[in-house]
């Protein structure tokens, strides 16, 4: 590229640039905000004006985002199920490398957290973090939705949502409980009740991450002066990020505790015979 | 509930996680786990079967070292009892040998004896002979004058004949 070339290539930008801000403010005014930043925090928190009706029952935006995510997670699923998997090759290629990587860390995961009993935790965790992951991701498109009320509400995380949140960290704690029960009957059931703080550490933890993610999205795009590249940066921290990092975090806490639980019982030695062995020793 | 806690929406989102958990696990997670299973077993077994191959190879060869060894031993065991048959064969050779040279022998001396007792009397003989030869030579000393006195005599008859004639 020439130095001709450059300067025209850097007007040419800048030009496109200058008419996209002029525009962007002469558009401003022509929409007026419904309400206050305090008002549109509520609602993304708790969603009490943004109710959509699901066959007449008015339900929070996250539990549609989570039916369409199962929906879209399943169809995925029945497509590799159908047409990819009975294709799988002994030297795997790219995405057959990917299913197999997906599989084999949350399988080798429970495996090392939980030796004893794993097979259950391998699937269930391999599910929440698909979950998490892809529930996070989804809030990135943005998809449109009407309101009981009538008005458009973009559909969020379905873990933004602290119903989504109680609903997956409560299910953990059920299935660590199970497995308790399963592998040690009331050793287990005690075990698994030492940790009763777990299912609301779980859910607000949850809850917490993917919503501060929304807030801070919100926010910034509450403002038009943050509306340039911070989006960009905003959206790669708090939802990427979040994505990968939150379905890590539960799966791995899960998976530790679940393990924890589950390991077999074993008797310690008696402390009179300690004592008589170290007497033993002494003489 | 504060925070729109709802538990309807809770068992909503429950029922919806239970349905993935088990559309994921039938659909993509078990599937694929199964296969990768049934893969590193085959590998498994694979590398099973060439351990024992090369273990049951390790075998063979120590068995062959150990027949080699083994070899080696019975050749030279061989090889001893051929040198100690072969020793046994030269000693029975060599008393063989001695019987038949002290049978030769033997033999010989009976015969040198015999021809000595033959010589002797040969010699006997030969002597006898020879002193008879003596004795008739002096005997024909005497004779052949006597002859030499019968051939005069006769030559003197003859003589005397043909005067007569």
């Amino acid at each position: 590229m020439t130095k001709k070339q450059t300067i025209l290539f850097l007007s040419i930008v800048l030009a496109v640039c200058a008419l996209l801000i002029v525009g962007i403010v002469l558009t401003d005014g022509l929409y007026e905000r419904t309400g206050t930043i305090r008002d549109t925090m509520q609602d993304a928190v708790l969603h009490e004006n943004d109710k959509i009706s699901l066959f007449g029952l008015p339900v929070n935006p996250g539990l549609i985002s989570a039916y369409i995510v199962t929906a879209v997670i399943l169809l995925f699923a029945a497509i590799v199920r159908i047409f990819v998997i009975p294709r799988f090759k002994t030297v795997p290629g790219k995405f057959q490398l990917v299913l197999e990587e997906a599989v084999g860390m949350f399988d080798n995961m429970a495996k090392g957290s939980s030796p004893h009993r794993n097979k259950f935790l391998g699937a269930y965790i391999f599910a929440a973090a698909a979950y998490i992951f892809i529930g996070t991701l989804f809030e990135l498109i943005g998809i449109p939705w009407q309101s009981a009320a009538g008005e458009s509400v973009t559909l969020p995380a379905p873990l933004s949502d602290i119903n989504g949140a109680i609903a997956l960290g409560c299910l953990s704690y059920l299935v660590i409980l199970a497995g308790g029960i399963a592998s040690n009957r009331m050793r287990g059931l005690g075990r698994t009740l030492k940790e009763f703080s777990l299912p609301i550490s779980m859910s607000f933890r949850l809850f917490g991450a993917l919503l501060s993610g929304l807030l801070v999205s919100e926010l910034v795009y509450s403002y038009l002066s943050l509306s340039f590249v911070l989006p960009v940066i905003v959206g790669v921290l708090f939802t990427v990020l979040h994505a990968l990092v939150q379905a890590y975090v539960l799966a791995t806490l899960t998976s530790l505790i679940y393990g924890e639980v589950c390991e077999p019982y074993v008797k310690k030695p008696k402390k009179s015979k300690e004592k008589a062995t170290k007497h033993e020793v002494k003489a | 509930m504060p925070l729109n806690i709802d538990w309807q929406q809770i068992l909503l989102h429950l029922l919806n996680f239970v349905i993935l958990f088990a559309g994921l696990w039938l659909l993509l997670y078990k599937p694929v786990r199964k296969f990768m299973r049934e893969r590193r077993e085959r590998y498994e077994k694979m590398e099973n079967e060439a351990q024992k191959k090369v273990a049951e190879a390790e075998e063979k060869r120590a068995e062959y070292e150990q027949k080699l060894a083994g070899a080696d031993a019975e050749i030279e065991e061989k090889r001893t009892a051929a040198r100690k048959e072969m020793d046994g064969y030269e000693a029975l050779r060599k008393h063989t040998a001695q019987q038949e040279a002290d049978a030769i022998l033997a033999e010989a001396r009976k015969h040198a004896a015999r021809e000595r007792e033959r010589a002797v009397q040969e010699a006997r003989g030969e002597i006898a002979d020879l002193v008879a030869e003596a004795t008739d030579k002096i005997a024909m000393k005497t004779a052949s004058e006597a002859y030499d006195a019968f051939l005069d005599a006769a030559e003197k008859e003859e003589k005397q004949d043909g005067g007569d004639a």
